[in-house]
């Protein structure tokens, strides 16, 4: 299967490849993500168990805290991090995060990734073009959480 | 993007290390929010002290971990001035009754070194996470930062200023260099609501408008503005205060209009995106019920921990709590703390609030929180708040047992020892 491309606007630079972590919920900022495991521990969330070290995390936003970003900031310290951040649609919180945590990230994107991302699958994300590059791969086709 | 000629000086150093790096901060989050310019803030409300996340920090400089933490630099840059009108948010240290809520003295000396920092840059140390209800109160239009995320939907709202909810590094950032990305919140056109909350239950408590902010934002998508309609005509500070604060604990919004009670919504049209409306939600007695028993672990059982006041508590919450426990006593082996900020506590020393909760068996604490802290008397096996963000936050941080009521359950499960028939279903 040819790799499908979402273009979006390319705001910190670099590239990076991972397997995405869909998250169409948004993650809340207190008790939202164990900043020393990078484990995801908001209560009923659909992503609760999973880790966001390592991924291409696909995220619709923030809420709660205003410190949201500061959770990523601390885990990232500990060598806890996302490879790369897609934000579909750019929001306060996330955008201090996407500072932060200084991997390659792509914002408002010109199509809804949640309608062609899906977790597992393995994503390219050029920070500096603005390209998400996905690749459907087996054993990938998981949904979203 | 644009600069103005004193902004181009700072980022070529001609100011020093410190605002260049702050404003160089600042740019590159404009960047990511794809603003084209910068505003100036007048205001900043920041989150001060010797908070548990700084330790993700391998160092025991205090200056590279403020550096680091505070303005993402991982150059040693001493934090020695603000540019604005700062006031700090809580920290996780009560100074006065710092061993009563479970902190080291070196917990406590440590935070005194961070506070000390922060006042010597200039921030006034008044330690609340409602800085509108001591002295921080921007007008119609001007633009503040601020970390406490429902004093951001407090002041945007009610008072029709302009801030972002954008987190820590951004404030300490603004705070020293004057300057946030012109986008979102500082621009009009980005203020109208999206989504039309009916309100068919009748609030009036504070406990109902608390469960009325949490089944809302459990309701609204993320980059959305709520407007409130139907039957709101009892909001005020006091029950707003508690609605913003599970507003923001389940949702994102940094502004929400309420019709006929807020500044830029005299009318539906006032505030209605040009888009028109994206969804129409009715919130009635069985969303308020359904978030109290989210919130409120069912099996009645013994408490030996009770916390009021989140956000922190005002003067007149405070005397209502005194004149409750007037002449009881809280049970042996509970604790009771009652959280407001240092200036409120000054008044309900001088009004005998404070002796007669303190008579009774509890403690009127200021500056901090269970959630800030992360402290509660050890071997704690079930608590009560009467905050859906307090109990909401906590629960995923502990395997006690977690009640959330109105204050006069808190106040009586403090006095019996014991939650019971956890109130009755709100019948409105």
């Amino acid at each position: 299967m040819d790799p499908i491309i979402i273009r979006g606007r390319g705001v910190i630079s670099g590239i990076a490849s991972g397997p995405a972590m869909v998250c169409r919920e948004t993650i809340q900022g207190w008790s939202g993500i164990d900043e020393a495991t990078g484990m995801v521990i908001e209560k009923g969330h659909p992503a609760e168990g999973q880790t966001i070290c390592g991924v291409v995390l696909v995220l619709s936003g923030g809420k709660g805290s205003n410190g949201w970003s500061s959770h990523f900031h601390a885990a990232r310290l500990r060598g806890i991090s996302p490879c790369a951040l897609v934000l579909p649609k750019i929001d306060s919180r996330t955008g201090v995060a996407a500072v932060v945590c200084g991997v390659p990230t792509v914002v408002d994107l010109e199509n809804d990734p949640f309608k062609v991302i899906e977790n597992g699958d393995q994503v390219t994300v050029d920070g500096t073009s603005g390209i998400v590059t996905i690749c459907k791969v087996s054993g990938s086709g998981q949904g979203v959480f | 993007m644009y600069f103005s000629e004193e902004e181009k000086r700072v980022l070529g150093g001609e100011s020093g290390p410190l605002k260049q790096k702050t404003l160089d901060f600042i740019v590159k989050y404009a960047n990511v929010l794809g603003a084209e310019r910068l505003c100036k803030v007048s205001k900043a409300h920041l989150f001060c002290g010797a908070h548990h996340y700084l330790e993700a920090v391998r160092s025991k400089d205090m200056d590279e971990i403020m550096s680091e933490m505070w303005f993402c630099s991982s150059e040693k840059i001493p934090f020695d001035a603000v540019g604005c009108f700062s006031q700090s948010d809580c920290s996780p240290v009560d100074h006065l009754n710092w061993s009563k809520m479970g902190c080291r003295g070196d917990e406590f000396r440590k935070n005194e070194r961070y506070l000390d920092r922060c006042l010597k840059a200039g921030v006034h140390l008044v330690g609340s996470c409602v800085p509108y209800m001591t002295g921080f109160i921007p007008l119609f239009g001007e633009h503040y930062v601020t970390t406490e995320s429902h004093a951001v939907l407090m002041m945007n709202s009610l008072w029709g200023a302009c801030a972002n909810a954008d987190g820590i590094e951004a404030a300490f950032c603004s705070a020293v260099c004057t300057r946030t990305p012109l986008w979102g919140m500082h621009l009009p056109e980005s203020r109208k609501g999206t989504h039309l909350f009916d309100v068919t239950c009748k609030p009036e408590t504070v406990e109902e408008w608390d469960l009325l902010g949490y089944s809302i934002g459990l309701k609204l998508p993320p980059h959305s503005i709520p407007i409130l309609t139907g039957n709101v005509e009892r909001a005020d500070m006091l029950r707003l205060k508690s609605c913003f604060a599970s507003l923001a604990t389940t949702s994102g919004p940094e502004l929400c209009h309420i019709i006929g009670a807020t500044p830029e919504a005299s009318s539906l049209q006032a505030c209605l995106s040009p888009s028109g409306l994206k969804d129409q939600i009715e919130i009635g007695p069985r969303q308020l019920n359904e978030a109290r028993e989210i919130l409120c672990d069912q099996e009645a059982g013994e408490v030996d921990y009770v916390s009021l006041g989140c956000p922190h508590y005002s003067i007149d919450q405070i005397s209502a709590v005194a004149g409750f426990l007037n002449g009881c006593k809280v049970k042996a082996g509970v604790t009771l703390h009652v959280w407001t900020a240092l200036p409120i506590k000054a008044v309900a020393d001088r009004c005998g609030y404070t002796k007669t909760i303190e008579d009774a068996g509890g403690v009127l604490m200021v500056g901090s929180c269970p959630l800030v802290s992360e402290k509660w008397p050890a071997g704690t096996r079930a608590m009560a708040f009467d905050s859906a963000k307090q109990a909401h936050y906590i629960k995923p941080l502990t395997k006690t047992k977690v009640f959330f009521g109105n204050w006069e359950e808190c106040l009586q499960a403090s006095i019996s020892g014991t939650w019971g028939r956890w109130s009755t279903w709100i019948q409105l």
